[in-house]
């Protein structure tokens, strides 16, 4: 008994070595809340992370091999699809929505616009299956990962099982992706009093909060609820949002409100990419809300902001800029994993 | 402590148990359906072919006079009517139960659909989990008649859905004498009776028409 004890204590002390020179693959940043997402189901190693990242940069994903998650979610711009109002597939085909930006995934319950998906452990299955994203079927995925060299290494190493299966694939995926966190702004140094704003930003943050912060919540800056912001439909996509899910007309034009966090490198704007500039996202809030039955209650009321006001508010929104997490060498292109000798 | 251990193994063990065998089947009225190839069945009116029967059986009890006498927790299985070794089941009871009914889920119940991935019978790449709309897929039932003016014939109805108002699910309970056998049918016939093919062919999602056809799809079991 004492000899385990003792082997327990050594090996614990080692673990504790090795934690003080790795960085941790997960933080609840200060002052945040709990993440909703349950590690206990799915705990974080640096291997499943690993495995995970390279999946999320393969297009092994895809039917054709030509698109992986990066394609659509590119780390510089905070993992959306700069540039593109609606993302596209294989084929150069035109998808329906706008590629939401990607990070601080463990605190949201709902993924997509609509809500359509339930958990972040099964949202890769959704683009993976989409025929106007990936168009591949999962089944088949796996057939690829399981034949290939440097997945059967990957797999071995993060789940003891060279064998790649449904679940091990999609829990490694969602680990690479939680580790997305963005917490490392001007505005959280501001807020942990290490940073000071400047007098336009001050201002910004003070109007921020009196007409934006319902719905975009400090401090994740979003509330994670469905809203109808008020934008008229675009009758060419004719896209009713998270009653297509519901089938309940209370949810109709309602979409998820999405994080502001990078929103300086995220554009375009809205689920269906409609604005370019945060100019004309400020614009729509001041003089563009179409009302309907079930626009959002924090819009009923007419938003007046001078053409300086707004620029105060979107100096503030510069500085929720994380460049350490736009160009943090984790969340990049696995290059080393992906070279020759590695496949080898 | 260890001696505990093994004592409480011991006493563990010595408790008596037996075997229940558990197996599904499906029936076209007088006729079994084995799917180990596609089935094709005629009447005056229609010609049918079944090609694919699957469902998740969860939650297995056995009950004595509508009280909870065993139950299996957290188990699911994927019943495939073409894989002859998904569709019996062995289950452990202790030897001295007396039990009037089985009773199980059809289907995945909320709490499990909201749980991620999942391994086993639950892996997403079994074919019943929606991607688009995350969910499993509690029943499929695939073929061809023709009285369906679709495509080749084909009717697909994939009914699941666990968010209210439409949570497919179902809970079946037939009589069950003490048997220790239980043959649990499916017959398709029944089912077809409740719906018209050449309105209703393809279900696909969560609805109101999903939900009918679940209730049907309960109805058309029964114990043998």
């Amino acid at each position: 008994m004492r000899k385990d004890a003792l082997l327990i204590i050594c090996s614990l002390l080692i673990v504790f070595a090795f934690k003080t020179v790795t960085e941790p693959l997960f933080v609840v940043p200060t002052k945040w809340p709990k993440p909703a997402y349950d590690f206990n189901k799915n705990p974080l190693s640096a291997d499943k992370v690993e495995l995970g990242r390279a999946l999320f940069y393969d297009p092994i994903l895809s039917k054709d091999s030509s698109i992986s998650c990066a394609s659509c979610h590119s780390q510089f711009t905070a993992f959306t699809h700069v540039d593109h109002a609606l993302s596209h597939g294989i084929n150069d085909r035109i998808g329906n929505r706008n590629s939401p930006a990607l990070m601080n995934l463990a605190w949201q319950n709902k993924f997509m616009w609509d809500g359509a998906v339930n958990h972040v452990d099964v949202q890769a299955l959704a683009p993976i299956s989409n025929h106007l994203e990936m168009d591949e079927k999962i089944e088949n995925v796996i057939k690829k990962l399981q034949r290939n060299t440097l997945y059967k290494k990957l797999f071995s190493k993060a789940f003891g099982d060279s064998l790649a299966t449904g679940e091990y694939t999609l829990k490694a995926i969602s680990q690479f992706m939680l580790t997305l966190v963005s917490s490392n702004a001007k505005y959280d140094s501001v807020m942990l009093g290490k940073a000071k704003f400047t007098e336009q930003e001050k201002k910004g943050y003070a109007l921020f909060k009196k007409n934006c912060a319902a719905c975009h919540t400090e401090p994740l800056f979003t509330n994670a609820s469905f809203q109808n912001n008020g934008l008229p439909i675009d009758t060419t996509l004719n896209d009713i949002g998270r009653m297509g899910i519901t089938h309940n007309p209370s949810d109709s034009l309602k979409f998820k409100v999405p994080t502001l966090r990078n929103i300086e490198f995220s554009q375009p704007y809205m689920h269906d990419g409609r604005f370019k500039k945060l100019q004309e996202v400020l614009k729509h809030y001041v003089f563009g809300i179409t009302k309907s039955k079930t626009l959002s209650p924090h819009l009923t009321k007419p938003i007046m902001l001078k053409p300086s006001e707004q620029v105060d508010i979107i100096t503030f929104l510069l500085t929720l800029t994380d460049k350490k997490f736009l160009f943090d060498k984790r969340y990049s292109y696995p290059k080393k994993l992906f070279s020759k000798e590695a496949k080898d | 402590m260890f001696i505990f251990l093994f004592l409480f193994v011991g006493l563990a063990e010595a408790q008596q148990t037996k075997n229940i065998e558990l197996k599904f089947s499906s029936s076209f009225g007088t006729d079994n359906i084995s799917l180990n190839d596609t089935t094709s069945f005629f009447s005056k009116k229609d010609s049918i072919e079944i090609s694919s029967i699957r469902f998740y059986c969860s939650n297995i009890q056995f009950l004595k006079d509508g009280k909870k006498i065993w139950e299996e927790k957290s188990s699911y299985y994927l019943i495939d009517i073409a894989k002859d070794n998904s569709c019996k089941l062995n289950l452990s009871v202790p030897q001295n139960i007396s039990y009037d009914e089985v009773k199980f889920n059809l289907g995945i119940d909320s709490l499990t659909n909201e749980m991620g991935a999942m391994g086993g019978d639950l892996d997403p790449t079994k074919g019943m989990y929606w991607a688009w709309n995350s969910g499993y897929i509690n029943f499929k039932l695939e073929g061809k008649s023709s009285k369906c003016k679709t495509r080749n014939n084909e009717f697909k109805f994939h009914i699941g859905g666990y968010l209210f108002p439409y949570n497919a699910l179902q809970v079946i309970k037939l009589p069950v004498n003490n048997a220790t056998n239980i043959t649990v049918d499916l017959d398709v016939t029944k089912f077809l009776a409740s719906i018209n093919l050449t309105e209703v062919n393809h279900i696909m999602s969560p609805s109101a028409k999903a939900m009918v056809m679940a209730q049907n799809i309960a109805k058309s079991f029964s114990a043998k």
